[in-house]
């Protein structure tokens, strides 16, 4: 008995694994393709619903890591897991040998280029939330010509609820990271319009209507019922942008200094090769599928093969945390009533 | 009438109904033609036209040499039956002919020459051999035949069309006809072994054979010397075993005649008007006429399209490929389902070894079940200018190259580049080109479209026109009639542009792979102007389906009836085929191929503008 | 000149009740696509011919899923089939499919 446990992510996920495991007495190994802790969390600025600062819960993740004895490999990838959860092979092609594999390794944000009406990389000033999530870190939204934008357009859904990138699934987190965004820009700018351009606003969790309620009463951010279908660049570098005023049942035009896409998650693009492993399955979107969606959530249908976090679907940070938690709690589960 | 038999009356019922249908169905046709058409058909008699006909009828109708390509087996099959039957009635002809010295005798004489004659080798010239040797062929044909029933990949053909009972009635009987005639033959020598005949002539000093001698050749002499052994005396000298042979070889050329005008094998015939009137220069039209009827009638359901069909190999969908819209047009069982049902990529016209106009007369059946176009349709647009821009060239974006702004924005680069003023007829919306429309049959409402867009580009005193989608392009050149401006696809233009040294390109090492789009390839036959841009930037690498080989993106406007789920597998198809080249990049022109592509692709999608900028 | 289902004569509410929704429910049964729709807009904020006219893919089949066909034959008429709708649609509906297969039920209707 080695009591290693193999941990393939070094997210919130991973992090909260590796804590939990060793708070129980294992040996948790994080293998994180990135040269540092953090995943995703790493690019935010502030944290929905409660405008937390990202480094805060960061912070403290990776304060408790250092303190357990987990070994931790960065900038390492795992090519495969081995069929009954005993090791993995690395992308040196070395191999590690394990008790059990949690994997925790995580979404990757759709790629707005897929969009290709809505200018990404085409035209100045379309970005998507993750490049304002950098732009609050650093100092705050800005054009491209340095100036602040009078009027900002936010589109939700992007790379997500779309079959037509393959992309069925709802994202669940980009409503409400539309909304805190939109708020902490009329925050950044006071005098700034904000439309916010929506198909559903799905408000989950805790907080979230609330939030949502004090964006429209407090912060005056118009929404409006209907998805951009495209956006052209005027003569005057702004951005025009074309959709249905659903609600009312015309078509709208308007002309913004900035569109800001709401991406989606997507499936890891490791999850592939993951799957080459008999006992791990996938769900048509390229999630993970889990043993059952009710009491084996993080058990794969190998019970040393368990997975945390937004590996098997999108979830919030909370939520990913909790799964680290139990994905640990269940792997001691397995490996002590073997040993007994 | 001493030597007639009752069992020539299958026969003679069958080729008299053949005679007659074949001749009303022609007639009635030929009528149906308009004045142009036949003035067309009666001018090419006699001329060069006439001898090429003759000519391809002896190649395709006979030795079926498009098939042979597809695959040998599956073309010896076609040249057995057709070339194989064919000589053996001529030959049969023939040695009546030399038999009688010239003197008429009665069609059945020659159509069951062997039963009558009892022909033997010291007689005459030895037609006995010539005849079992073109029999011998035929049955190995007979026997490919059943073993393509069975195991169609070997034949080249992954899949085989699904038949209807008049079809699987005349396959019956034809299958029947060569091993009853064997038989039939086989017998009839074997009682002349056994016991002697007579050589039948018009005179009366009939010649007689010995026993121990038998008729026929190496084939039906052989096996009726076998049956002359094995079989009990009685049954041999029972002369009913003998005439059931030639019942049943009789009855099945009678099924055979009878069903053909309503089967597959119509086509027999009907191919050789059709290779006359086709070299006459007739061609099916956007509405449906008389000439089509040859069209449709010369498919001999061979099912050679089936297999290059993506919507079967890529989307698994069945029953709807050119074999079986053909025949449901036929039979006047037409569906919206089946009509609609098809990318009009043209891959299967391409395979077809009989040339059917499949994109036209799948379009001239949509057009016929349109629904009408009302006089007031569109009258909206009356007026709609929303054009930027003034210049001499004008460029037309299309609806879908709004949905992918790089390639606009590259347009846009290049133009700047290469100096050019630019009259941009939509880059703000405008009115589409009526392509789409015409596709689904709409053509009356497609034309107040094309009226406007023409109107539209005499307004700006355009005198060329550039467009960077190859629906728009094909509709510009077929149907605009815009004479005194030059119509350009952008790879055309792009080329040009290079070849003038108006564009200075950074070329590299870097390896794209091209995509033909349709509507440009088969479509327009441009396939030399997107690889010569290809070549001044980069390696060209092409896939294994390529130029007018090429597969189709899946998105084609053209099917209407196709799910989203149907494109997607087609246009996954597409990009796997693409990847598997082994290119840095895929380029495309055409922004519904760039779109369809993209989708699926683990390599980038370029349009060609987008490289050709990016290099500048 | 389309009604556009707004007449005075008419009530004003999409009346269920009395509505022939079983001729709605027919046309759903042959292109269940339709039932998909997320109503977000995107066919007509792209709509080539709703640039230039009012006409909205989204309206006119809402409406006839609701049992409210006077004058959507008409309405249909606007299309130019381009496709640009399909091509943008999140739900990969048919949506030229849908625009044919509509103008074909409520012509014949109608008649």
């Amino acid at each position: 008995m080695t009591g290693r446990v193999i941990i393939i992510g070094g997210g919130v996920a991973g992090m909260q694994t590796a804590i939990t495991l060793d708070e129980l007495g294992f040996k948790p190994v994080i293998i994180e393709k990135e040269a540092s802790l953090g995943g995703k969390l790493c690019r935010w600025d502030r944290l929905f619903p409660t405008m937390t600062p990202a480094q805060e819960v960061l912070g403290d993740l990776l304060k408790r890591v250092e303190k357990t004895a987990s070994e931790v490999r960065t900038s390492t990838t795992v090519s495969e897991i081995e069929e009954q959860g005993r090791g993995v092979t690395l992308s040196d092609g070395s191999r590690l040998d394990a008790e059990a594999v949690v994997v925790a390794s995580g979404f990757d944000i759709f790629p707005a280029e897929r969009k290709e009406e809505y200018g990404y990389g085409l035209y100045d000033n379309v970005y998507t939330t993750v490049d304002v999530e950098r732009m609050f870190r650093e100092g705050g939204v800005r054009m491209a010509d340095g100036r602040e934008p009078k009027t900002v357009a936010f589109l939700h859904c992007v790379g997500s609820r779309d079959e037509k990138v393959n992309q069925r699934h709802c994202s669940r987190v980009c409503c409400i990271t539309g909304v805190k965004q939109a708020i902490e820009v009329k925050q950044q700018i006071p005098g700034a319009e904000i439309f916010s351009f929506y198909m559903d606003m799905r408000m989950f969790g805790p907080g979230y209507e609330e939030l949502y309620r004090q964006a429209q009463q407090q912060y005056n951010i118009h929404f409006v019922r209907g998805r951009i279908s495209e956006a052209s660049p005027t003569i005057d570098h702004r951005i025009h942008i074309k959709a249905e005023d659903t609600l009312i049942g015309r078509p709208l035009r308007m002309s913004v200094d900035m569109l800001i896409l709401a991406v989606g998650m997507q499936a890891g693009s490791s999850n592939v090769a993951f799957g080459r492993n008999n006992n791990i399955d996938l769900y048509p979107s390229g999630f993970l599928r889990p043993l059952n969606q009710f009491s084996g959530n993080v058990r794969s249908s190998s019970p040393r093969l368990f997975y945390a976090g937004t590996v098997t679907a999108p979830k919030n940070i909370g939520e990913s945390i909790n799964e680290g938690i139990a994905a640990a709690y269940q792997v001691a589960q397995t490996l002590n009533a073997a040993k007994s | 009438m001493e030597h007639f038999r009752l069992f020539v009356l299958p026969f003679y019922a069958g080729a008299f109904f053949l005679l007659i249908t074949l001749l009303c169905k022609y007639i009635y046709w030929f009528i149906g033609l308009s004045r142009e058409q036949k003035r067309l058909f009666w001018r090419s008699l006699p001329t060069r036209a006439t001898w090429k006909s003759v000519v391809e009828i002896f190649n395709e109708s006979l030795l079926h040499r498009k098939i042979w390509r597809t695959n040998p087996l599956l073309g010896y099959m076609h040249t057995s039956f057709a070339l194989g039957w064919f000589l053996l009635i001529s030959v049969g002809w023939l040695e009546t002919f030399v038999y009688f010295k010239g003197e008429s005798v009665p069609l059945y004489v020659d159509i069951f020459f062997s039963y009558y004659v009892h022909p033997i080798f010291e007689r005459n010239f030895n037609f006995s051999l010539i005849k079992d040797a073109l029999l011998l062929l035929i049955l190995v044909g007979v026997v490919l035949a059943l073993f393509k029933r069975l195991y169609s990949r070997i034949m080249g053909m992954k899949r085989t069309t699904k038949h209807m009972l008049g079809d699987r009635v005349a396959l019956t009987a034809l299958w029947l006809i060569f091993p009853a005639r064997l038989l039939a033959e086989s017998l009839t020598s074997a009682e002349v072994w056994r016991f002697g005949g007579y050589v039948w002539t018009l005179s009366e000093n009939t010649q007689l054979i010995p026993p121990g001698i038998g008729c026929g050749s190496f084939l039906t002499g052989s096996l009726g010397q076998w049956l002359a052994d094995f079989l009990p005396a009685r049954i041999i000298e029972a002369q009913h075993v003998e005439l059931t042979a030639w019942w049943i070889y009789s009855i099945a050329l009678g099924v055979f005649f009878v069903a053909l005008p309503f089967s597959r094998y119509m086509h027999i015939f009907t191919e050789i008007p059709l290779i006359f009137l086709r070299n006459a220069g007739l061609r099916a039209a956007e509405k449906e006429s008389s000439f089509d009827h040859f069209q449709v009638d010369a498919c001999s359901r061979c099912g050679i399209c089936i297999d290059p069909c993506q919507l079967q190999s890529g989307a698994g969908i069945q029953g709807v490929q050119s074999v079986y819209f053909l025949r449901d047009r036929r039979y006047g069982r037409l569906t919206d389902a089946v009509a609609d049902n098809c990318l009009m990529c043209g891959r299967c016209q391409q395979a077809c070894p009989v040339g059917i106009e499949q994109n036209t007369l799948r379009l001239n059946s949509r057009v016929k079940r349109a629904y009408p176009d009302s006089p007031n349709r569109y009258a909206y647009i009356q007026g709609k200018d929303l054009s930027t821009g003034e210049g001499k060239v004008g460029y037309f974006a299309g609806c879908m190259t709004l949905l992918t702004p790089k390639i606009l924005r590259a347009m846009e680069q290049i133009f700047t580049a290469a100096g050019e003023e630019v009259w941009w007829a939509d880059k703000n919306g405008g009115v589409c080109c009526g392509r789409p429309l015409k596709l689904s049959g709409e053509v009356d409402a497609a034309r107040k479209m094309m009226d406007f867009n023409k109107n539209l580009f005499r307004q700006h005193g355009i005198t060329t026109l550039v467009t960077s989608c190859p629906i728009c392009l094909k509709v510009f050149k077929e149907d605009y009639a815009l004479e005194g401006i030059e119509v350009l696809h952008h790879s055309e233009y792009l080329q040009r542009l290079l070849a003038e040294g108006r564009l200075k390109l950074r070329s590299g090492s870097e390896t794209f792979t091209y995509h033909d789009p349709c509507e440009l390839g088969r479509g327009s036959g441009i396939y030399e102007a997107p690889r010569e841009v290809i070549a001044a930037l980069g390696v060209l690498k092409e896939p294994a389906e390529t130029r007018e080989h090429a597969l189709c993106c899946g998105s084609s406007l053209a099917n209407t009836a196709i799910d989203d789920e149907g494109q997607r597998r087609i246009g996954e198809q597409v990009a796997m085929a693409l990847a598997a080249t082994g290119a840095d990049s895929i380029v495309t022109a055409c922004p519904l191929c760039k779109k369809g592509i993209a989708r699926e692709a683990t390599l980038p999608v370029y349009d060609l503008a987008e490289i050709v900028a990016r290099a500048l | 000149m389309t009604t556009w289902g707004y007449s005075i004569s008419r009530p004003r509410s999409i009346d269920i009740d009395r509505n022939d929704m079983s001729y709605s429910q027919e046309l759903l049964r042959e292109y269940p696509e339709l039932q998909t729709c997320i109503a977000c807009g995107n066919c007509t904020a792209t709509c080539t011919a709703a640039n230039l006219t009012s006409f909205s893919l989204r309206k006119v089949h809402t409406l006839v899923r609701r049992g409210e066909y006077q004058g959507m034959a008409e309405e249909l008429e606007k299309c130019m089939l381009c496709g640009k709708c399909r091509l943008a649609c999140p739900r990969g509906i048919n949506t030229r499919q849908i625009v044919l297969t509509l103008k074909k039920h409520l012509v014949n209707r109608s008649r």
